[in-house]
């Protein structure tokens, strides 16, 4: 199958990395400009598309690795032209938006998938699957922590505006809302505090949020945009009736770098950096993609990164009214 | 110096005992406790006097008690040691309810007894370093604390602190104070809300009371934090819990552990690691202040008001899970 990427920024990057390990071919990229898509291309081959509408004739897929407020028209676009969709999280910026994606995608009978790529990450998906065995009994509390350094842009950095990235609960934390979600079930209440609700002029980030499970579980799920670079740490802790599950990047890291820094070495964004032979982003788009060709079983559709997104959007309403917010599974339906 | 204590129902009277005897310039008279099977348990183990009545043990014209009993019990023995007018130490949580705290307070003030609460994390090493660069400036200002004050269920101790009446509940009861208190004293601020949820799953057919709860505090001066005091540690977790956090600062962050100075024994008798502190007792500092406040008629660095704002947290963290929303706290 024939595939298009929307967006050459780390994302846009990683996905092809993972698209090169698959048997699709890789038509090609589109970017805000001609002169970002460039070097990309010449990287990874394809043609530099102009924009969305000229790479939609020539590709069945359409993967979209674009900031977080463009997604809602490129998926309808997608659709409307009868394109299978990859989109990366979060889905949208509001409810509605990611309703009217996931009715559309469903409308034009095209599969739509939301890469919330934690699930891939071997720790997370190991935890799941040991949850899943029985290994620690009924889950009654979880930790899930993830923080790194405010991300950072050459030009027009999106991530900072919450109006583009929706900010740090939608950008960060929703990762592991996804992942809360996927080990503990649904969502019932949400009560959220960060850092820029209070101090909006704050240099730094640090949100924290109580999720009640269905269940009866509760999870506490913390995200940092907080500190230095190079600086990215994330840990789970789920605990049951029947044992517990622990693990931490600052433990497993298999390598540590005390090398002399130069000045301007830290990425724009920090990421998780523990090297296993696939890259998790490559063991999603190989699903995603196998879900697509075979129809075969991918452990996420759009409906749950709309439920992500619920719950993230429960977490900023909660920082910013004080309140518990309750929610409801209707939204999904 | 003359050292009792009042009732051997909770644990950390072991070791309050031991240390009292090393401390110079302190006797540790013995104790009292009514229940007598206990009392010569423990009598015969630290070959120590037991007197069958606290009345009695007060007679000995003691300078200071500390009293060890249920957490329900605080009240009546705190109403004997004060109308002996000896300086008391009392085992967390203070109270059980709000009109208990107050009338501790009260008699306390009206006889005129000095009260300590026995936070003992205050006179933790690393988390006092902290509170020292905090107060230099060296941190910058603080946005947040994520604490988490995880233990075993702690009913293979003493049966009774799963006992809803005798402990005042379960886990939110025992394991939210420790961290109010040192937040308290790192801000110099009051918890005017509080959201809590708390669940029954670790556990559930053993006792009747919470066992995972998780609370969010929100501070005067805009800082919040949360706690998880979950009784959520296997019973062969390498130590008994622990108590750390992560603040947040316009610095950026700093972890604090109060239980990481540990050695990772590996033994055949136990088949499992388990970790052995090797970091400072932070109870000894805080018997110290006990009897360096007795000795020098000063003020101790823990307050019985330190005991009852803590436990005000707890009380609305009750309120809140039964209300699903935050709670304040005036």
């Amino acid at each position: 199958m024939r595939v298009g990427i929307l967006g050459t920024g780390f994302m846009g990057v990683t996905h092809a990395m993972g698209w090169k390990k698959t048997d699709a071919e890789l038509v090609g990229f589109a970017a805000e400009s001609e002169a970002e898509a460039r070097p990309v291309v010449e990287q990874f081959g394809g043609s530099v598309y102009q924009n969305m509408a000229a790479m939609l004739p020539d590709v069945d897929i359409v993967d979209i690795c674009t900031p977080t407020h463009l997604h809602y028209e490129m998926v309808l676009a997608a659709a409307k032209a009868g394109k299978h969709v990859i989109c990366e999280k979060p889905l949208a910026l509001t409810i509605a938006q990611g309703q009217e994606m996931v009715t559309a995608c469903k409308k034009a009978d095209v599969k739509f998938y939301v890469a919330h790529v934690v699930r891939y990450f071997p720790e997370y998906a190991s935890a799941y699957q040991a949850v899943q065995k029985g290994s620690i009994g009924r889950v009654a509390t979880m930790r899930l922590r993830r923080g790194g350094f405010r991300p950072k842009k050459a030009n027009g950095n999106w991530f900072l505006d919450e109006k583009k990235s929706g900010g740090m609960m939608l950008d960060l934390m929703i990762h592991d809302f996804d992942y809360a979600r996927w080990v503990a079930g649904d969502v019932v209440q949400v009560f959220a505090k960060k850092i820029s609700s209070m101090n909006p002029t704050a240099v730094l980030d640090y949100g924290m949020a109580i999720l009640t499970h269905k269940s009866g579980a509760i999870s506490h799920i913390s995200g940092a945009w907080a500190y230095p670079p190079p600086t990215f740490r994330t840990g789970l802790e789920i605990s049951g009736d029947g044992g517990m599950i622990h693990s931490d990047s600052d433990s497993t890291a298999p390598i540590i770098n005390y090398l002399q820094s130069k000045p301007g070495e830290a990425p724009d964004v920090g990421l998780p950096s523990s090297p296993v032979i696939e890259s998790p982003y490559t063991t999603q788009i190989k699903e995603f993609y196998e879900g697509i060709k075979k129809d075969s079983p991918v452990r996420l559709n759009a409906e749950d990164g709309l439920a992500a997104l619920q719950i993230a959007l429960a977490a900023l309403e909660s920082a910013r009214t004080g309140k518990a917010v309750n929610l409801t599974t209707e939204v999904l339906a | 110096m003359k050292i009792g204590i009042m009732s051997f129902a909770h644990l950390h009277a072991e070791g309050y005992l031991q240390i009292c005897r090393t401390l110079p310039g302190v006797e540790f008279v013995g104790f009292a406790d009514n229940d007598p099977q206990r009392g010569e348990k423990f009598a015969k183990l630290f070959e120590t006097k037991l007197w069958t009545s606290y009345e009695a043990l007060l007679e000995q014209k003691l300078d200071g008690v500390i009293i060890c009993s249920e957490n329900n019990n605080h009240l009546p023995m705190i109403k004997l040691a004060a109308d002996a007018g000896v300086s008391i130490l009392c085992e967390k949580p203070l109270a059980t309810s709000q009109p208990d705290g107050r009338e501790i307070l009260r008699i306390c003030e009206e006889k005129n007894v000095p009260l300590m609460t026995a936070f003992p994390m205050r006179y933790s090493a690393p988390l006092m370093e902290v509170k020292q660069r905090l107060d230099s400036g060296e941190l910058g200002r603080v946005y947040c604390f994520n604490g988490s004050n995880q233990g075993e269920l702690p009913k293979k101790h003493r049966e009774w602190f799963v006992d809803p009446e005798l402990a005042g509940g379960g886990a939110l009861a025992d394991h939210v104070v420790h961290l109010v208190d040192v937040m308290r004293w790192y801000l110099g601020a009051e918890v005017i809300e509080v959201y809590a949820q708390s669940n029954q799953i670790f556990h559930a057919d053993e006792v009747q009371v919470e066992t995972g709860g998780m609370v969010m505090l929100t501070f005067d001066n805009g800082v919040y934090a949360s706690i998880d005091c979950s009784w959520s540690r296997p019973d062969y977790w390498p130590a008994w819990g622990g108590l750390d956090f992560e603040m947040i600062t316009d610095r950026g962050a700093i972890l604090v552990d109060g239980f990481k100075q540990n050695l990772t024994v590996y033994s055949h008798v136990l088949q499992r690691p388990s970790w052995a502190f090797w970091g400072s007792d932070p109870n000894v500092g805080m018997i110290e202040d006990f009897i360096g406040s007795i000795q020098e008629g000063r003020s101790s660095r823990v307050t019985g008001l330190d005991g009852f704002k803590a436990v005000e947290v707890v009380l609305a963290a009750y309120e809140s899970v039964k209300t699903g929303q935050p709670v304040k706290i005036e």
